[in-house]
């Protein structure tokens, strides 16, 4: 594994044509369960494959079994119901839950699919979660008294499916937060929450932040309880890096760096990218920063995912070259 | 005591009808033609406008069925403004693509005339157009160009003012001005709003009216409206609850809006604790001067929560008027 700037992705790809044509047909009742596990099997090994083509060095199973980050678990746990479709932008829907009752959950819902993609690589291969916070917050509230006992009920969940994980052998167990700006008022709840979901975890732990009013919770924000902090910055070209330079980047802290714009069909430069790495360099050590796109990739086709993330790699690649580690 | 809607309304169906959601997705594809997309616009315009008759309402939008935000019609009519990268929109799971100025606004107009004149034909209900108001469009907006507030905020104006009259002579019934930003912001200097609002709804040929809504200080604004040639404010008494006393002690010189259905939460209303709420409002300011709606545009519900929720507003009149009667 190369020794700095560490490459990895944030979570989704987009889903084949056959795992679609699948998930259809599963919810029409034409297939069985198995045979659409079978399909988003197959999914995971071209997801696993093309991290491995390109050099990635930290792969993602790409959520072939997640239709949305939050109704995923909200499908499974206790207390929810499904709504239909309400629409977050553009031509993107989401069915958003509805909380109408105690939230509670088995324990290990997304270990069989980390299990099987890491069985497929020597990499290492990120146990994917949603936070409390940002299940609460995209979800509607039909039962809880206020959001805090409906968040706090959330972690601790949260927090059984992260042990969960990391007894299954997982070493980085990343924790998306992408609502965790909605409410600058709430980030302490949200720090709180966060602190039970990482209790007692030994695995390296990430939480993955987008969308984010970043100047209304930083320097705040570095006090939520991970080791790594994943954020969007290509989307509002690097900005984000002007806020986090005014501030000492944590020594204890790792920086995984957005710079493809995963909304954008457009392919970003090379130059462009290089350019917001060498930025973020001035106040991250090479060995704490770590590369990826700015989000999930599953809104992009599976060419743009790939002309995304090959272009990454190659500004990666000449960045390593120039300081002389590669 | 009247009832309205507000501003979005979704765009797909709860059963069976014309899904905009499924023609872009043809559209993308290559299987949908521009005329059929062009169709299910106005087919699911119409289903909205249908239910506002069928309900009762008062006042209505076309349910913004063409517009992927809030922004989306300044963007089309207006020079050098241009969609950009997503963010969230305030506190909700949604997203607007921020517009970007470029150069001097310069008004084209053309296509909200053209979508509100179709609107208008196809509703037997009276049509109001909702637009973003001066605060949330520079709030929410990046200026690549002026670089002084106040000289874009001068062109700002004159857009919207244009835009406003564009809707002129095709029978629109009011034009809302949106002002979320403002409600979210008690700091700003009255004597500037009142200033900046004065010069925006001067000289207009329609009837106007302000909607403050997802702030708790809507009703902190009320006294600095009451000068303004205003028919309207509506007001959200959801997340600002000190909106109904503020209408229930006061006598003001617009007609009141109470926005007392929650639009970003499914759980419905219950119609006879609104009509307790309502009673003394009513009394203070007069039967035909007070509207309910909902908080905001209805698009953040599912659809057929949305539409639960425009019936509930006439549920909530029929409870009013056995309270009123009693």
């Amino acid at each position: 594994m190369s020794q700095i700037l560490k490459t990895t992705s944030v979570g989704s790809f987009p889903k084949p044509a056959q795992l679609v044509e699948a998930r259809i047909r599963f919810r029409k009742g034409e297939i069985s369960r198995a045979q659409l596990a079978e399909a988003e099997r197959n999914a995971t090994k071209a997801v696993i494959q093309l991290q491995e083509d390109l050099g990635i060095d930290i792969l993602v199973h790409g959520e072939m079994e997640r239709g949305d980050m939050v109704a995923y678990f909200a499908e499974t746990w206790q207390g929810f119901e499904e709504s239909l479709p309400v629409r977050s932008y553009g031509n993107r829907y989401y069915r958003k839950p509805i909380v109408v009752g105690t939230v509670g959950a088995k324990r290990g819902l997304t270990v069989d699919s980390w299990r099987q993609a890491q069985a497929l690589t020597k990499k290492p291969v990120k146990g994917m979660l949603t936070g409390p916070y940002t299940i609460c917050d995209w979800s509607f509230n039909a039962f809880y008294p206020d959001r805090r006992s409906l968040i706090l009920d959330l972690a601790a969940i949260v927090h059984e499916e992260a042990l969960a994980l990391q007894e299954a052998g997982a070493h980085y167990i990343q924790i998306d937060e992408p609502a965790i700006s909605t409410r600058p008022e709430e980030l302490d709840l949200a720090i709180e929450a966060m602190a039970v979901v990482t209790d007692g975890l030994t695995a390296h732990t990430i939480s993955h932040i987008c969308y984010g009013d970043f100047e209304t919770i930083y320097p705040r924000l570095l006090d939520l309880p991970v080791d790594q902090l994943d954020l969007e910055a290509a989307n509002q070209g690097f900005q984000l890096l002007d806020l986090i330079q005014a501030y000492q980047w944590p020594k204890q802290k790792e920086l995984a760096l957005g710079v493809v714009d995963v909304h954008s069909h457009s392919l970003e430069s090379v130059a462009a990218v290089k350019q917001g790495i060498y930025k973020a360099l001035e106040t991250v050590p090479a060995d704490r920063l770590y590369i990826d796109p700015d989000c999930g990739l599953k809104t992009r086709t599976w060419e743009e995912s790939e002309g995304k993330l090959r272009l990454m790699m190659e500004a990666v690649n000449e960045v390593r070259q120039e300081l002389g580690s590669s | 005591m009247k009832i309205a809607v507000q501003g979005s309304y979704p765009k797909i169906p709860s059963g069976a009808g014309a899904s905009v959601r499924t023609q872009i997705q043809r559209f993308d594809r290559g299987v949908g033609s521009p005329k059929d997309l062009d169709q299910t616009y106005r087919e699911a315009t119409r289903r909205m406008l249908n239910l506002a008759d069928e309900v009762g309402l008062d006042l209505t939008t076309d349910g913004q069925i063409r517009w992927n935000d809030l922004f989306d019609p300044i963007v089309r009519d207006v020079d050098n403004v241009y969609s950009e990268g997503l963010l969230r929109l305030f506190d909700n799971n949604f997203y607007y693509r921020h517009p970007v100025i470029r150069g001097r606004l310069a008004f084209q107009g053309g296509t909200l005339r053209y979508w509100s004149e179709q609107s208008v034909a196809m509703s037997k209900v009276p049509l109001k157009v909702a637009l973003p108001g001066p605060f949330t469009f520079m709030g929410l907006s990046e200026d690549q160009s002026y670089h002084q507030s106040d000289r874009l905020l001068q062109d700002l104006l004159a857009v919207l003012k244009l835009e406003r009259e564009s809707l002129a002579g095709i029978g629109v019934a009011e034009v809302q001005w949106d002002e979320p930003s403002l409600s979210r912001d008690r700091a700003l200097d009255k004597g500037y709003v009142k200033e900046v609002l004065a010069t925006l709804t001067a000289e207009a040929s329609l009837p106007q009216s302000v909607a403050l809504f997802w702030g708790q200080g809507a009703h902190a604004w009320l006294e600095a409206l009451a000068d303004l040639p205003l028919r309207t404010v509506y007001l959200d008494a959801v997340a600002d609850p000190a909106v109904i006393p503020a209408l229930a002690e006061t006598e003001w010189p617009f007609a009141v809006g109470v926005g007392a259905i929650d639009a970003r939460n499914v759980r419905l209303e219950s119609p006879s604790d609104l009509a307790r709420q309502l009673e003394p409002i009513i009394r203070r300011q007069g039967n035909d001067r007070v509207i309910l709606h909902p908080t905001s545009g209805l698009e953040l519900l599912p659809p057929d929560r949305a539409e639960a929720k425009v019936r509930r507003l006439a549920e909530v009149r029929a409870a009013v008027l056995g309270t009123t009667k009693s």
